[in-house]
């Protein structure tokens, strides 16, 4: 499963923080959750919650000189036995997705809340997170690429009084994305 | 009983003067019987102002602001997000406040205080940062005359930290406009009052916070139960979605169904041409994406667009209902991509968009009946709906360029040099009115009239209620609704909380006695809450009298008993003299005030 962001529809409300920090650290503390809403304004217009994205190759484990970092069933974990906080994984993610907080021994990172649907994704008020098995990982933006195909044709008929309109990619030669 | 949470139990005082800082602490009592927010605010200015002979300039070193959250800021609960501004207002000179959403105030209890309190006057333009336990004054001469985002960058390279969260001013600030904003998260505005010409006055272009504390709570099992109940109750309102998608955008049709929508500086109370800048046309053609306060799941912002024509690239968050109906229609304009533009730059400058709409539509209509000459707006032609000119306006307004003097002191200013704009300036206690006509709602009047900040909706909003039962209802019930109003909304600035939860989706107000309750560990009744946000508005009102308000400062503006609604649903609505003292009357005694509207109160 994946923990997936949809920047598009956050509204940079943090009450995934909020559901992190008090779910997870048991604490009404944005700063103690293991995601960050970053909220960019005006040039560029974005807000973005940075999650970690449990890396096929954990990049943040890369530099770690005790190889305290390591991946179990899916989610990369730090094991505070190994881990001597030198925080070399914080600079190494290069999402930004490693976190530190002064009453916090170790850095910290998403577990994915170990098993289930997140706390942040049950809390988000805008699905802007999403935690979806890995296949459905661009489907939206396959179907979004299918939809929006720039020449299609169409027919308008009428349905039951209303006007609507079919769209349709008309087969004829040479009718590709580059031609 | 004992105060278990939610508190610190610290004020930072910071003298601008010397550039030096120190926490006092206060008492359970005082956390008890003030809550914070606006009470705290109170109190401290109260304080401030006892015992003294002279009038303090709300512009001179003497004054002071005041930042405070309450309690429930920053905590996990719906629209948590709210923090409140107190000084003594330059554009009246007396009590104000303001009330901001956005993160800011949950940061500054992060760091570990309840309240800010700022004296003095720096040096040199400065900016107030504090991390955590780290306080500094950090001069920033460069950052004069930069716009609000602008001086926000220009703060943030200055401290060195991304994450830090700013309040800053702009141009209209540093140049004593007596309705300068302090701009926070982009486009949260502190307005109204001019907090932003104090923060000038004082040499402060900015505060900017970072803080990294657990808020303080005392059952923290018990506020996620109550919360996890009320963000679902909110989720499960049938107007939930549509008010993600509009927010405050959606109040444009229907202020204008029920003929209080201000037009042409309120001549008229309908728009013809409404329905080129409501929230659907907001929803179809620019809007780009959704903006909440800290821990809100309603999301009442707008990102707006511009994406051709003349204002092209222009993007805010915003316009919310009032900015778009002041700068809007009542400036005879429905050209949505102007009033972004209109909105983008009264931010930009830092001026309150209610009271530039305010002003510049009695400019037009003082124009056209005579009673002031292009000759005396530096040559400027202007007409309804002309935008050119109206921007031009809002820049003169904010660098105080020529005629701008004399409008960027507000109506009090504008009528003492032009008497005869005192028939057409809508305003209370020199604050320029907000965007619902009074006119058929005698409530809503009274209070405009009784407000403690001036001629602002958010003290009380009855008029919608007013105009929907048909307005049957008795004198008393109408005095009672406006005092319950007046009761609840000051508790939420009190809290930190917001009230649109409340207001637009008929949340219930006793899920703030659970989450005052799971925070502090008291047990109070929403009777007794009430009972001190009453006390609150009696020591506001002290306050006021303290520095001259009486009777004879409670009246709506002149235009209310003069000149009838023209047309529409509230037409040939006036308010009556006689009705009006006869109400008014009534409300003092039901506020326990004396005839002259003294409070048995003192400071």
């Amino acid at each position: 499963m994946h923990l997936t962001v949809i920047p598009e529809r956050c509204s940079g409300c943090k009450i995934c923080e909020l559901a992190c920090s008090v779910g997870r650290e048991g604490a009404n503390n944005p700063k103690k959750s293991r995601m960050r809403v970053m909220v960019l304004y005006p040039h560029p217009v974005i807000r973005m919650p940075i999650v970690c994205k449990q890396c096929g190759v954990p990049k943040c484990g890369e530099g770690c000189p005790t190889n305290a970092i390591y991946k179990e069933n899916g989610v990369v974990r730090l094991d505070q036995e190994k881990c001597i906080s030198c925080n070399q994984c914080l600079t190494s993610c290069p999402f930004g997705a490693m976190f530190l907080h002064e009453d916090i021994e170790h850095p910290f990172k998403c577990d994915l809340c170990d098993g289930g649907e997140p706390l942040c994704v049950q809390a988000c008020p805008k699905e802007a997170l999403k935690f979806h098995p890995k296949h459905i990982l661009g489907q939206a933006h396959r179907l979004s690429a299918a939809r929006s195909y720039a020449k299609m044709s169409k027919v308008e008929y009428m349905d039951d009084g209303q006007k609507k309109t079919l769209k349709y990619a008309k087969i004829r030669k040479g009718g590709s994305d580059d031609s | 009983m004992t105060v278990k949470g939610g508190y610190f139990f610290k004020i930072l005082e910071v003298d601008l003067t010397s550039g030096t800082s120190e926490v006092r602490p206060f008492d359970e009592e005082f956390a008890n019987k003030y809550i914070g927010g606006r009470g705290f605010g109170a109190r401290i200015l109260a304080d401030h102002l006892k015992g003294r002979k002279k009038r303090i300039d709300p512009l001179g070193p003497d004054n002071i602001l005041i930042i405070a959250p309450g309690p429930l800021t920053g905590a996990y609960l719906p629209a948590s997000g709210k923090n409140s501004f107190i000084t003594i207002s330059p554009a009246t000179g007396i009590y104000g406040d303001s009330s901001i959403g956005g993160v800011f105030g949950v940061e500054l209890r992060q760091a570990g205080y309840d309240a800010v309190v700022i004296k003095g006057k720096a040096p040199v333009l400065s900016a107030l940062s504090i991390q955590d336990d780290t306080v500094k004054v950090i001069p920033i001469p460069h950052a004069a005359g930069a716009t609000a985002l602008e001086g926000e960058r220009m703060v943030r390279e200055a401290t060195g930290d991304e994450d830090m969260k700013i309040a800053c001013i702009g141009p209209a600030g540093e140049n004593a406009v007596v309705y300068a904003c302090v701009n926070t998260d982009w486009s949260r505005n502190a307005g109204r009052i001019g907090i932003g010409a104090v923060m000038g006055s004082k040499n402060l272009k900015a505060v900017a916070v970072r803080g990294s504390r657990d808020l303080p709570v005392f059952d923290l099992p018990g506020l996620m139960e109550a919360s996890a109940e009320g963000y679902a109750l909110i989720k499960s309102h049938k107007f939930f979605k549509f008010w993600q998608d509009q927010g405050l955008m959606s109040v444009v049709d229907y202020a204008n169904k029920m003929g209080i929508l201000p037009t042409r500086n309120f001549q008229e109370t309908v728009y013809d041409r409404a329905d080129r800048m409501n929230g659907y046309v907001m929803e179809d053609r620019y809007k780009i994406g959704d903006s909440a306060c800290f821990g809100c799941s309603m999301s009442c912002g707008n990102v707006c667009l511009v994406k051709e024509g003349k204002y092209r690239g222009t993007v805010t968050e915003g316009p919310e209902y009032e900015s778009a109906a002041m700068l809007g229609s009542n400036l005879g304009s429905s050209n949505f991509a102007y009033i972004l533009k209109a909105n983008a730059l009264c931010d930009e400058l830092g001026v309150d968009t209610i009271s530039t709409g305010s002003i510049i539509g009695a400019v037009i209509e003082g124009l056209e009946r005579g009673f002031i000459t292009s000759e005396d707006i530096d040559g400027i032609e202007i007409e309804w709906g002309d935008e050119d000119a109206i921007l031009a306006l809002i820049n003169k307004i904010a660098f105080r360029d020529g005629v701008g003097d004399t409008l960027a002191g507000g109506a009090r200013a504008i009528i003492s040099r032009w008497p005869e704009m005192a028939r057409i300036i809508n305003h209370v206690k020199g604050l320029e009115q907000s965007a619902y006509d009074a006119r058929g709602a005698i409530s809503m009047a009274l209070g405009y009239g009784t407000s403690d900040i001036g001629a602002h909706h958010t003290r009380a909003l009855t008029v919608f209620n007013e105009l929907e039962t048909g307005n049957n209802l008795e004198f008393e019930d109408k005095v009672n609704f406006l005092i319950y109003h007046q009761t609840v909304r000051p508790l939420f600035d009190m809290l930190g909380v917001c009230r649109l939860p409340w207001i637009e989706l008929g949340f219930p107000e006793e899920y703030y006695q659970r989450f005052y309750k799971a925070i502090t560990g008291l047990d109070l009744s929403m009777d007794e809450l009430f009972e001190r946000s009453r006390h609150i508005y009696d020591l506001t009102r002290a306050i006021n009298v303290s520095l001259g308000i009486s009777r004879k400062d409670d009246y709506p503006a002149q235009r209310s008993f003069e000149d009838p609604v023209p047309s529409g649903p509230t037409a040939g609505a006036v308010i009556d003299r006689d009705e009006y003292e006869k109400i008014l009357g009534m409300y003092y005694e039901k506020r326990g005030w004396d005839e002259e509207g003294k409070p048995s109160l003192t400071l």
